[in-house]
């Protein structure tokens, strides 16, 4: 899992560390702060979920919900 | 495949519904950092917007569209009540425990009222003079006296206690509890619990349609509404809506309700009747506070994500003849574009290439 976090207007650090302490958010955090990742992806959303396969070919965008996610999963796996 | 072969999207691949001949977007306004609450001052066509990483209220005009001022408040800021009787604005300031009250003549604060941990959720009942405030962290409401700044309970609820509604007619308050994924409900004239329902996970927004004995709660976790039935006090339908709903209105004509999906940068519109999405507006990035000028019945909606406010004509005049189209994201099927982003916790830069052989989950998130 890579947790990028987008919007947080300036110096987001702060906010983010606080944020990943709270909720005990382990594993990678990137920062986009200007956005414009997220948004060359089309992201208008935040919680966003992009599935990834070992070639690099994104198999599901969007996907918050968690039973979705987890048949997108699903679906990857058994490719 | 001939054209008349039903299309099948596979899981994951519908990202939002976009019909634009549903709806008319009317501005978007810069507003702020994380705008969350807002109320409409119908008499001088304003709105007032909480920015709660801002810690202002920022004045919306109405007629031309713009901001015209920001009023300096308590530690974010994150539900907005406008009173127009005593013609103040009211403002949960989260980080400060308080809610702050503003002079809404001279935009200045008149005065700070201490409530519990963190006040996350407001509610207004302008007949009976009273505020409810939602005390998240000390899983408490609080019960103001909109005239003479008293409070005049504190009436426990559970861990969450945000966003809450009046039944009115039954003179029954309900409030969500989010953590707890329960809704406390509580006599409105003796500030007295009388009753518990649990809900879905993230509970988060609350309305009601009283000539209906309904309310409707939105789980953002769930990514569902649940239609309560009040004199049975039980969740009887979970309706579904767009990605990570977290906010909602119910319409003028109590028709439709409209909810705010963080995840997808749309308010559904959803059949009170029916049950059903009729479409998904599109409007800001990550809208969370929706409310309608009471005036023409257009859509504010705030969207913490852009830092901006949507002005928004929903022109259906019922359910549409034909569901609205999902589109599926053009990345789906496609190559990851290449990413440099900072790491938070190294500040080194890294790239997609270290993910290149691996099948992984990238989570966009932010910390409000």
């Amino acid at each position: 899992m890579i947790h990028i976090d987008i919007w947080e207007g300036s110096d987001p650090k702060p906010e983010v560390e606080r944020f990943c302490e709270m909720w005990g958010l382990e594993g990678t955090v990137l920062l986009d702060e200007t956005g414009d990742y997220a948004r060359s992806l089309g992201v208008r959303g935040v919680p966003t979920n992009l599935v990834v396969d070992a070639d690099g070919t994104v198999r599901a965008f969007g996907v918050s919900r968690l039973d979705e996610l987890d048949r997108a999963i699903d679906d990857m796996l058994r490719r | 495949m001939t054209a008349t072969d039903p299309v099948e999207f596979g899981v994951g691949a519908a990202c939002r519904i976009d019909v634009p001949a549903h709806s008319r977007k009317i501005a978007e306004i810069p507003v702020g950092l994380d705008p969350e609450g807002v109320g409409v001052d119908v008499a001088r066509r304003l709105a007032y917007v909480a920015c709660s990483r801002s810690d202002w209220v920022t004045v919306v005009d109405l007629e031309r569209h713009e901001a015209i001022a920001q009023v300096p408040v308590g530690a974010e800021p994150i539900d907005l009540v406008f009173d127009a009787p005593t013609d103040r604005i009211f403002t949960a300031d989260a980080h400060s425990d308080s809610v702050s009250v503003v002079d809404a003549e001279t935009l200045q604060v008149a005065a700070t009222i201490p409530v519990g941990a963190y006040p996350s959720g407001l509610a207004y009942d302008a007949d009976a003079r009273r505020l409810y405030v939602g005390n998240s962290l000390g899983g408490t409401m609080s019960v103001l006296d909109v005239d003479t700044l008293e409070t005049v309970a504190t009436v426990e609820a559970e861990i969450g206690a945000g966003a809450i509604e009046l039944d009115r007619t039954r003179r029954l308050i309900l409030c969500v509890n989010f953590i707890a994924a329960s809704v406390t409900l509580v006599n409105a004239d003796t500030n007295e619990p009388v009753g518990r329902l649990e809900v879905g996970t993230g509970a988060c927004a609350v309305g009601v349609v009283p000539e209906r004995g309904e309310a409707f709660v939105v789980n953002s976790v769930a990514g569902t509404v649940a239609r309560i039935d009040l004199d049975e006090a039980r969740v009887v339908e979970e309706l579904r809506v767009g990605e990570a709903p977290v906010g909602l209105t119910v319409g003028p004509a109590h028709d439709r309700i409209y909810v705010s999906n963080r995840g997808a940068g749309t308010v559904s519109v959803l059949g009170v009747e029916d049950g059903v999405e009729w479409t998904q507006i599109p409007v800001g990035d990550g809208p969370g506070g929706v409310t309608v000028d009471p005036h023409d019945g257009r859509l504010l909606v705030a969207n913490a994500g852009s830092g901006t406010l949507t002005i928004v004509e929903d022109l259906l005049a019922g359910r549409p003849p034909l569901p609205a189209l999902e589109e599926s994201s053009p990345l789906v099927g496609n190559p990851l574009p290449e990413f440099t982003l900072v790491d938070l916790r190294t500040g080194e830069k890294r790239t997609s290439r270290e993910w290149a052989e691996k099948r992984y989950i990238i989570n966009f998130f932010a910390s409000w």
